[in-house]
């Protein structure tokens, strides 16, 4: 995460600094603000990042598969607003981290080219007032739910931050020789192929680099997602989304899972 | 995750008895309907609840006409039709439950519409009381969007809901100068005009929602829900609304529940779809 200057709006602090005085807000359910407490947080509120970005005009040749750079970078950017505007609110609490964090990109009428990036999450603090905020000295974030969360710290790990890599790719459309000489066969289409696996490799390579930063031993809950967003069947967005971690406490033994049957629909 | 009896320390089967028992032997007592399930029943029942009533409030509040075309700032008749839509129906269903003989509302469906001339509020819940407890005042009876399995939970754990907390502003984003679209219209740049609206409608939105969990002595507020972004009939007036339930700690401290880990025998959930790279 780059750093940037404090530009959160005046009101931003006042309600933040309201919040200081023991009321919190948060949009973990019932079940998730039992298990952030058991795991020894309290949540302090609820954190928010938003930008609305527009982005700018990219040239696609019809038969080149390749990253579109300018797309890569405004996808990067605008998260990054968002994700670092939900941290200095979380920062400005005095939390320790932020959990269930979801990344969200909203398209509304404004045009086509213009979507809104949002980061939502609940920032919590250590009951036993140790901090628990990462190697940069910022707070954790995380995407890992609630239970997700609990079961991580009894296995010891602790999350370090949320990674992304991402990348816009344009797929090459075939040549009128290419489909013909493969219709009526089975054959692999290689530069499909080709495409999307250099796509994937892009963005989870540079999700990696993210964790490397934050000095963590690993990454889960990886999800991988493609977007096609609005520019057409042929330009897709690979976005590798996870929770870094590392190992903190002693391994605690796990209870044994109980195997059962769940009574629900 | 479950939790297990014994760990809580309530003996379930006694306290099913005894309320089914109940149900049986007082005369008084009339049918009672509710949109729970057997399983959400069962853990109302576990904690000494019942359910009395399915209740429901409902208000419409009309806006001015021309109110979201054109202006600056917030859309401050907006906001309050918000409120009073939100107040209104809330007295309504805590009216009918207090009517009811019930203690609180759990379950409350939220439905809220927003069109140009008018904003409803529609709530819809299963009125709930202690077993066998008196009436009291509608101010007391509490509305609560958490589940009848969520309030259990809740309850076992030490603490109380309060009622539900609500916060929503709408704010004009200014319209960019035909210059400043086109110059923009090749590159990759923030519209602030837009993220400022959001954040200043956010900034009250939540802001009204922590008063209102202040004043109903609240610690905090769980399971809160967001809805933002531009109306549908007006692209330039953008909405941010949120509610939650309001809680605070009843006893002295917290119960942890020591959840123990269970793995589901349900189907795996299919992550990728191989025709999403069509």
């Amino acid at each position: 995460m780059s750093d940037h200057v404090n530009d959160l709006p005046e009101a931003t602090e006042h309600r933040l600094e309201e919040l200081e005085h023991g009321l919190f807000t948060s949009d973990l359910s019932v079940n998730e603000f039992l298990l952030v407490k058991e795991a020894g947080f309290h949540p302090v509120g609820l954190v928010m990042g938003s930008s609305i970005y527009h982005t700018g005009i990219q040239t696609r040749k019809w038969s080149q598969s390749q990253e579109l750079t300018k797309l890569t970078e405004a996808m990067y950017n605008a998260r990054e607003l968002a994700m670092t505007r939900m941290e200095q609110e979380a920062t400005e609490l005095g939390a320790d981290g932020v959990v269930g964090v979801r990344l969200d990109v909203n398209y509304y009428e404004w045009g086509k080219d213009a979507a809104e990036f949002i980061a939502v999450g609940t920032a919590v603090k250590a009951e036993d007032g140790v901090s628990r905020r990462n190697k940069l000295g910022k707070p954790f974030t995380s995407d890992l739910s609630g239970q997700d969360f609990w079961t991580l710290s009894q296995t010891g790990y602790a999350p370090q931050g949320l990674v992304m890599g991402t990348c816009v790719y344009h797929i090459a459309h075939r040549g009128l020789g290419q489909t013909l000489s493969s219709t009526g066969q089975n054959v692999e289409l290689p530069n499909f192929t080709q495409a999307l696996y250099e796509a994937r490799e892009l963005a989870m390579t540079r999700m990696q680099d993210e964790s490397t930063r934050l000095g963590a031993s690993g990454v889960v809950g990886v999800r991988l997602e493609e977007k096609s967003h609005q520019w057409g069947s042929h330009t897709i967005e690979f976005l590798a989304l996870g929770t870094a971690v590392t190992k903190t406490a002693e391994a605690i033994t796990l209870a044994k899972p109980t195997t059962i049957i769940s009574l629900d629909n | 995750m479950t939790s297990s009896g014994e760990t809580t320390g309530i003996d379930l089967t006694s306290l099913v008895r005894e309320a089914l028992s109940a149900h049986g032997s007082s005369a008084a007592t009339t049918s009672t309907t509710s949109d729970l399930s057997i399983d959400e029943e069962l853990n109302l029942h576990a904690i000494g609840w019942e359910a009395v009533e399915l209740v429901s409030g409902y208000s419409v509040f009309s806006t001015p006409i021309g109110l979201w075309s054109w202006g600056q700032g917030e859309i401050v008749a907006a906001g309050e039709a918000h409120a009073n839509a939100f107040r209104n129906a809330t007295n309504r269903l805590c009216n009918e439950a207090s009517t009811a003989g019930a203690h609180g509302v759990v379950g409350v469906h939220v439905e809220r519409s927003i069109y140009s001339t008018h904003t409803e509020v529609s709530l819809i819940g299963t009125a709930v009381r202690p077993i066998g407890a008196k009436k009291v005042d509608p101010s007391l009876v509490f509305a609560s969007d958490l589940s009848a399995r969520d309030f259990s939970r809740l309850i076992l754990a030490g603490w109380e809901p309060l009622g539900l907390a609500v916060g929503a502003s709408f704010v004009y984003a200014p319209r960019r100068s035909m210059g400043t679209v086109l110059q923009q219209q090749s590159q990759n740049v923030e519209l602030t005009n837009f993220t400022e609206a959001i954040y200043s409608a956010r900034e009250m939105a939540m802001e009204r929602m922590q008063s209102s969990a202040i004043a109903r002595h609240g610690t905090g507020v769980v399971e809160v829900k967001i809805v933002e972004g531009p109306m549908a009939f007006a692209a330039h007036a953008v909405g941010f609304a949120v509610w939650g339930t309001v809680v605070r700690l009843a006893g002295e401290s917290h119960r942890l529940l020591h959840p123990s880990m269970v793995v589901s025998l349900d189907d795996p959930v299919v992550l990728f779809d191989a025709a999403s790279l069509e």
